[in-house]
């Protein structure tokens, strides 16, 4: 193996391995059939001819180019208008995140995890909120578990729009933007009733809730279940059955099931492609195994098949939502778990009792120390797994805390995908991973 | 009747007397439970990593209902092939991999390289840990899993574990050229190794005297 030697100019870092040295090993096969091994380094030196004689072509697309959704760069190797190979650079967004919340009570970590995937705020508070409550072993009241789910499928619906509008604006159809964002208008006016902030909303506290549910909230949440399906109805009339739509999409960034699998791929991405794995069905979290709901497969694991199964989970999410509302109206039960002595305690209580104050002096100024051990937390995000991988030693910040964010994973399946397509497709693959890059880059 | 049955018949009898029940592990099946018992020796993981990989099997947590098993670095990719292909176990998805520093939880070795694997038929989970001490190589992962690719470039760039046979082991987060070291040690500061300087330090605009004390408000 070339690993003992090191990288000449690097050294400490291996110099990367030839195909053939993966087979020592044992495994015949080593890379899973129908899988092409993963792109080596990309560099714009790169002087690379083809059989005719033509050199191949390096371009980089991005780090502003307006369909890569943020600041990432791809640097592209072209044969005429064929991708031959195809690197993602990432990390212009990386704000240390992980290394941050070592150095942060518990609590404070909450609003952290809002700038991770900016579109969806309440489901990463969620994962974060759960996997703490999961490593102090208490769980939140059902009411307050109820509003978790109504959040959560309200911050899918809203992240699946950005997508959306997107997605059909990076391929062509600029209309659909201006009116996804009219219907997430709606779903932020929400979120601002319920927390007071549009975009980070930080809504999720560790037990529950510990503020009173507005003052019509559930007609305003009534509201948008009645108007928003016939909208999305609009939606699909206009991209469904459109020529150049389907002309864009169909047989585009084919992922067959194995490679979906062996390339870790979560959410709608593992899900065109036929696999049936949601976290919502195989390990339900909040009151996932209560509400009645179907999870959408597609077929060929193209462009197409990931936005039906989007569109659909759409649809089943206003139908969790509508089941969910039902519960919670009228319902006047407790939204904290105040018997745990992890949460923070009663606003009452502290204006009163001295023992309230001084609990919550002490929580807020030294935080609360869960037990020794290690949690893992993963929950269905709208862009696929969201994991919170948390190792506490019994102090009151987190020893270490990983999150495994989804699209992080899901892009590196692009350089599978790129091989071989056209140019003009880069677009439309890169849309259909769903990537924000505060979250691919932490 | 013999002797010698009479007392094989006895030493079953002593042994229900004495309410010691002999398990065949073997006999168990594959049930999901088996996954989640509080005998671990029925998980079934444990029971086939105890058959096919005994010396590899270093410690088996049970923590809030997930297990961890602690394997030896260099039978890290053995045993994921192993996990894999296996019909019944089937851990067939690389959830995540990543690292921990154990710098100041203990001495030696210093980092966990976790494992999370996560079986689509069964629905169940398994973290795989495998200590490494600073500079010591673990098997990549990626022949296994080609989403093992970035996980491992991104322990790499945040812990420097270096990873044998990795086709692309550069740094992914961070810049190419990053001279800093690996900033989720535990031995690195949080603001990094580097002095940067520090701007806004000046008042330009003074606080108001208080006209009571003579001090700042």
């Amino acid at each position: 193996m070339s690993s003992s030697t090191g990288h000449p100019e690097f050294p400490g870092i291996v110099e990367a391995a030839r195909e053939g040295d993966l087979t020592p090993y044992g495994q015949p096969g080593a890379y899973i059939a129908g899988n092409t091994p993963p792109t080596g380094t990309l560099t714009v030196e790169d002087e690379e001819f083809t059989e005719s004689g033509e050199r191949l072509m390096t371009l980089n697309m991005g780090p502003q180019h307006p369909s890569t959704h943020g600041v990432m760069r791809i640097l592209l190797k072209l044969d005429g208008e064929t991708v031959v190979q195809c690197d993602p650079m990432i990390g212009y967004l990386h704000r240390g995140t992980e290394k941050l919340s070592e150095g942060k009570r518990y609590a404070q970590i909450v609003p952290w995890t809002d700038r991770l995937d900016y579109t969806a705020a309440p489901l990463n508070n969620i994962g974060y909120v759960l996997a703490v409550e999961k490593l102090c072993g208490l769980e939140a009241p059902e009411r307050a578990q109820y509003w978790r789910v109504i959040m959560a499928e309200l911050a899918r619906i809203a992240a699946h729009l950005v997508w959306l509008g997107t997605h059909a604006l990076d391929i062509g159809a600029l209309s659909m933007s201006l009116y996804c964002f009219r219907e997430r208008e709606m779903i932020q006016d929400i979120f601002e009733t319920f927390c007071g902030a549009r975009l980070t909303t930080n809504m999720m506290e560790i037990g529950g809730f510990s503020r009173p549910i507005p003052d019509g909230l559930v007609e305003q949440v009534r509201n948008f279940v009645k108007i928003f399906p016939p909208r999305q109805q609009e939606y699909a009339d206009l991209l469904s059955a459109n020529p150049i739509w389907l002309a864009r999409t169909k047989g585009v960034g084919v992922i067959s099931p194995e490679a979906a699998i062996s390339y870790s791929l979560t959410g709608a991405c593992l899900r065109g492609s036929g696999i049936n794995y949601d976290v919502r069905k195989a390990e339900p979290y909040l009151v996932y195994d209560r509400l009645d709901f179907e999870v959408p497969l597609g077929e060929f694991g193209d462009v197409f098949d990931r936005y039906i199964v989007r569109m659909e989970e759409m649809r089943q999410a206003v139908k969790m939502i509508a089941q969910c509302i039902d519960f919670v109206d009228g319902n006047d039960t407790p939204l904290m778990a105040y018997e745990s002595p992890y949460v923070i305690p009663p606003h009452k209580g502290v204006m009163t009792t001295a023992e309230d104050m001084q609990r919550h002096f002490i929580w807020v100024i030294k935080g609360f120390n869960p037990p020794v051990g290690e949690v893992w937390q993963s929950i269905e995000h709208s862009k696929g797994e969201l994991g919170y991988y948390i190792v506490s030693d019994g102090g009151s910040m987190p020893y270490r805390m990983r999150v495994r964010t989804p699209d992080y994973v899901n892009l590196g399946v692009l350089p599978h995908m790129a091989q071989g397509a056209m140019l003009a497709d880069m677009v439309a693959l890169v849309g259909t991973i769903d990537i924000v890059l505060g979250s691919v880059d932490r | 009747m013999s002797d010698g049955d009479t007392l094989q018949h006895d030493d079953s009898n002593l042994a229900s007397q004495a309410g010691v029940e002999t398990i065949d592990y073997d006999a168990l099946g594959w049930g999901r439970e088996l996954w989640f018992d509080d005998d671990l020796n029925k998980h079934p993981v444990v029971r086939e990593l105890g058959k096919h990989f005994p010396d590899d099997m270093l410690d088996v947590i049970r923590f809030r209902n997930e297990t961890t098993i602690h394997v030896t670095p260099a039978k890290l990719r053995d045993i994921a092939f192993y996990l894999r292909d296996h019909e019944q176990i089937a851990l067939n998805l690389l959830t995540d991999m990543t690292a921990v520093d154990m710098l100041t939880m203990r001495t030696t070795p210093r980092f966990d390289v976790c494992v999370m694997l996560y079986s689509i038929p069964n629905r169940v989970r398994l973290r795989l840990k495998a200590g490494v001490d600073d500079g010591e190589h673990v098997p990549s992962l990626v022949p296994v899993w080609n989403g093992a690719n970035w996980m491992e470039r991104e322990c790499y760039d945040m812990f420097g574990i270096i990873f044998d046979g990795h086709p692309n082991l550069r740094r992914i987060l961070l810049a190419d050229d990053w001279d800093e070291g690996h900033p989720l040690r535990k031995d690195y500061p949080i603001r990094g190794w580097k002095e940067f300087p520090i701007y806004n330090t000046e008042r330009t605009v003074h606080r108001a005297r208080s006209r009571w004390t003579g001090r700042g408000v």
